[in-house]
């Protein structure tokens, strides 16, 4: 105890730590109605800090070349102690990650966060998403397995139908003309490098953000607020955050024991493609939506239009805090209270559906 | 004047039986020098086509590479281009070659050993000797033109060394050759020949390894019939024909009851199973008292052979069974991520052993099959075991896991109650 | 002395922080004992793919033969008459089965259809249509590595 507070002592001489020990102690979560959604954020956090663990630990074996990426796998799994374990572990968090980011990004966007002075922190929220979404079908080819092969070239087909610029963006993302060796190259280049080094700039600025403007609290609460006491950071809140922090590696414990991840076939790009090929269940709505869609409307190719259509929407998404007038005067205008549950109603109703089989 | 026609004629006669009585230059040239002779000159010129075909050929056909001229076979003087001194029979020359006078022609040279020595170290110069043995050889004996001859397979002109790809006689090409007149149902009924052999053998194993896989090693007419002694095998040498190849088989055919009994039944040997010409590819279920099976043509319900038979075929399919069941598990585990390594070499020593027990059919004995599937199905229980203790380990994994979602669990009670302690 | 109601309370409190801080200290060795495991390297310190150790040149006297593993799969390591050491795959290029050197002929042998291959690997009789793939010997010593050809 003795050397602690010594040690506490020489590290505060020398970068005054005191304000910081200030901040941190005096910092609250308010207490309300839906103070539980406050935890989704720093669940997403958990699952990035396991995907940052599991992923450098499979880094130590894994070989990026079409000739090896698949064998180093089926080694770390089959050979290496607990491989199997690391391996399943951040397949399945990578999923639980996007699913936790969603639940945050919804949660934000029903309780109004998203308002003045909040913009930059949804922002870079929103860029945070598309990074998590970029490293989900980045990490998805690594392994080279049949199904993931045959996945990345029917998404990466997609980007083909950007207008001006398709082609260019095509060659750029597969490194050639076809999904080969040279895609899974540069595939591993994003997801160990270039992704990490771009999420760590911005969850900087999203947390420091955070803390900077502390939590908020959704129109229609501010009374309840007021008058529940609300937790301290310290150590309330973060033994609070433990317990959700705990639920999540149980759950990844459950899954990794009931529904281990498949090695598969090693992918041969000479094949054809397996029956009923299908990308990740994130994209399963768009890959849905897409198919309904007919092969030409009003002239257009019907998934340029697709396309078009969740772009557009997406920059709607984006600009939300700028076009929902109201929400910058602290009453948020309830059309867009409206959209979001429509978008959550659609995107849950096709993903399930998908999954269901409904749309075979 | 008469005196200069009369000296002009008695020159000119003197020339010409001088030309005629002076001996034609060899046909044979220089082994490997192409010739050129008159003969190809002129008729390349011809506009009957039927004149001209051989002379467009020339160029390509072997004999007159080697330096041997169209004198060489049809006589007269390759020299001259006087078509009356070419073609003049004081000269030798025989026109177009009858039929029955083909064989010995060719044979003139190419039974000959010494002269073939000119032109290849290891040439075989026995075919005259074996053509006379042959079907066609014998009945052209007897005065049958309708049969082949040298020129039917070999060709007339442009004749091609049998080892160039174009020739009628190039491996994948026989059948056809053979096809021209044994294809013809109407022409082999003369003979007492069905004439579906050529279509039978185009369904065989054999005409597909040939013909789709470009085995050049694969059997066809000549591989069994011979070349040019071509006969049919006696029923005595159908194993000695087919065993050239199929050696494993034919000795352990020979170690069989099958042996003896098909001989005093005048029974060809493999054929009697196998087929002859239409060979497909043997499946385990003809073994067998039923219907579409083979042991009942010769064996009846309840002897030996049929109970014998009843034993290989259960023996066959228990362990064919077992190797599809077994594989399907090793590879369901092997795609979940275990190592199944030793699972896979046991697989790979059960399919050979497998392999030998469908070998061993022919020696008719049910203990030497059964030998061969108790060790593939030995080998198939081993792999059997490597694949369950994956699968037993992957249960493991999950208890394990089980037993620290119980220390979470526990944990985040305690977290809990601390909180709620906490903030009474 | 404590008041008699504070008793029972510290014991309990102090029970509670001692069963939070054991399981927490559970739960994260629960986690760290893989890690540990995981970063150090296996026996087979690659997947056998490409280069395994294929045998003891002590152990393979000329004119005698040797099948080895390829992961799973067979190769034969060859040590000729003349001291000459050679390794091939040992799966047969007709029917997969494996093949084995027969010190009488000299030639690697097939049992399951007598095919032959001469000690280059090159298919000579019976039934198999190709040779067999040759590998690269590497001798080190006493052991001798081989390799896939790329």
């Amino acid at each position: 105890m003795r050397m602690l507070e010594e040690f506490w002592q020489a590290l505060d001489e020398r970068f005054d730590l005191a304000p910081l020990v200030e901040f941190a102690t005096h910092k609250e979560v308010p207490r309300h109605r839906h103070s539980w959604a406050y935890y989704f954020g720093g669940l997403t956090l958990f699952f990035f800090l396991v995907q940052i663990t599991t992923g450098i630990l499979l880094l130590l074996y894994y070989r990026p070349t079409s000739e090896a990426a698949f064998e180093s796998v089926q080694f770390i799994v089959t050979r290496v102690p607990f491989g199997w374990l690391v391996r399943s572990v951040h397949s399945w968090s990578a999923n639980l990650m996007i699913l936790s980011a969603f639940a945050h990004m919804f949660s934000v966007y029903f309780l109004g966060s998203y308002a003045k002075p909040r913009e930059l922190t949804w922002w870079s929220g929103f860029a945070l998403l598309g990074l998590a979404v970029g490293f989900g079908f980045s990490g998805y080819l690594l392994p080279w397995n049949e199904l993931s092969f045959f996945a990345t070239r029917i998404g990466t087909d997609m980007v083909s139908k950007v207008p001006f610029a398709g082609a260019w963006l095509l060659k750029f993302l597969r490194g050639g003309e076809d999904v080969t060796g040279a895609t899974l190259t540069r595939f591993f280049g994003f997801h160990v490098a270039v992704l990490p080094m771009i999420t760590a700039a911005l969850l900087g600025l999203h947390l420091a953000l955070i803390q900077r403007q502390g939590m908020h609290v959704p129109e229609g609460l501010e009374e309840e607020a007021k008058t529940r006491k609300p937790i301290p950071f310290v150590p309330n809140f973060m033994l609070r955050e433990s317990v959700v922090w705990l639920l999540g590696l149980a759950a990844l414990a459950a899954l990794a024991a009931f529904f281990p991840w498949e090695l598969g076939v090693k992918a041969d790009p000479f094949a054809s493609a397996p029956a009923g090929i299908h990308p990740e269940w994130y994209f399963l709505f768009m890959f849905e939506t897409l198919k309904l869609i007919p092969a030409h409307v009003l002239g257009i190719e019907g998934e340029l239009l697709g396309l078009g259509v969740f772009g557009l929407g997406g920059l709607v998404w984006f600009l939300v805090p700028v076009l929902d007038r109201g929400s910058r005067k602290g009453h948020r205008t309830r059309a867009f209270l409206v959209l979001g549950w429509l978008l959550l109603a659609y995107i849950v109703s096709f993903t399930l559906a998908s999954l269901a089989g409904v749309f075979k | 004047m008469t005196d200069r026609v009369l000296t002009a004629t008695v020159v000119l006669t003197l020339a010409t039986a001088a030309a005629l009585a002076a001996p034609s230059p060899s046909p044979i040239g220089t082994p490997g020098k192409h010739t050129e002779d008159s003969c190809v000159g002129c008729h390349s010129k011809l506009d009957d086509s039927r004149l001209r075909a051989p002379a467009e050929v020339a160029k390509s056909d072997i004999h007159l590479t080697q330096g041997v001229s169209c004198a060489g076979c049809h006589g007269g003087d390759p020299s001259s281009d006087d078509s009356s001194v070419a073609m003049s029979p004081a000269r030798g020359f025989t026109g177009k070659i009858g039929v029955r006078t083909i064989p010995e022609m060719c044979g003139s040279c190419h039974s000959n050993a010494a002269f073939m020595l000119r032109y290849s170290p290891n040439i075989p110069t026995d075919q005259l000797a074996q053509y006379r043995t042959s079907k066609h050889g014998q009945a052209l004996a007897k005065g049958d033109t309708n049969v082949a001859v040298c020129t039917s397979c070999h060709g007339t002109h442009g004749i091609l060394p049998p080892s160039d790809a174009r020739s009628p006689v190039y491996p994948t090409r026989i059948v056809e050759t053979c096809g021209r007149c044994h294809g013809n149902a109407a022409l082999m009924s003369r003979y007492g020949i069905k004439g579906d052999e050529v279509s039978e053998y185009k369904r065989s194993v054999h005409y597909a390894a040939l013909v789709a896989k470009n085995d050049l090693s694969a059997p066809t007419c000549k591989s069994c019939h011979g070349a040019h002694g071509a006969t049919p095998p006696g029923i005595s040498s159908v194993s000695n024909v087919c065993g050239t190849c199929h050696l494993s088989q034919r000795e352990r055919f020979d170690q069989s009851p099958h042996k003896d009994a098909f001989a005093a039944l005048q029974q060809p040997a493999c054929e009697s199973c196998h087929s002859n010409h239409a060979i497909l590819h043997p499946q385990d279920s003809w073994i067998g008292m039923g219907d579409k099976q083979i042991c009942g043509s010769c064996h009846s319900a309840g002897d030996v052979g049929a109970t014998a038979a009843a034993s290989i075929a259960s023996a066959l399919a228990k362990a064919s069974s077992a190797e599809v069941t077994t594989l399907a598990r090793v590879q369901r585990v092997e795609r979940s991520g275990m190592l199944m390594d030793e699972a896979t070499v046991k697989l790979e020593e059960a399919h050979q052993a497998f392999v030998m027990a469908q070998l061993e059919i022919h020696t008719a004995s049910v203990g030497r099959v059964e030998s061969q599937t108790k060790a593939a199905l030995g080998a198939l229980t081993a792999a059997d075991k490597s694949a369950a203790g994956a699968e037993a380990e992957i249960r493991y994994r999950r208890s394990g896991l089980f037993v620290s979602l119980a220390v979470i669990a526990l944990a985040m009670v305690l977290l809990i109650l601390k909180i709620r302690a906490m903030e009474r | 002395m404590p008041a008699a109601h504070e008793g029972p309370a510290i014991s309990r409190r102090g029970v509670l922080n001692w069963l939070l801080g054991t399981s927490l200290g559970a739960t994260l060795l629960a986690a760290l004992y893989p890690v540990f495991r995981f970063v150090i390297p296996p026996e087979v310190a690659e997947a056998p793919v490409n280069r395994v150790l294929a045998g003891k040149l002590s152990e393979l006297p000329p004119n005698s033969g040797k099948i080895f593993r390829f992961g799973s799969k067979p190769g034969i390591l060859v040590r000729t008459a003349s001291g000459d050491v050679r390794a091939f795959s040992a799966v047969c290029t007709h029917l997969n089965c494996t093949v084995q050197y027969r010190p009488d002929f000299q030639e690697i042998w097939c049992a399951c259809h007598n095919g032959h291959y001469d000690l280059q690997g090159k298919n000579i009789a019976g039934p198999p249509p190709r040779p067999l793939d040759a590998y690269k010997v590497d001798i080190a010593g006493d052991d001798v590595y081989v390799t896939k050809r790329a």
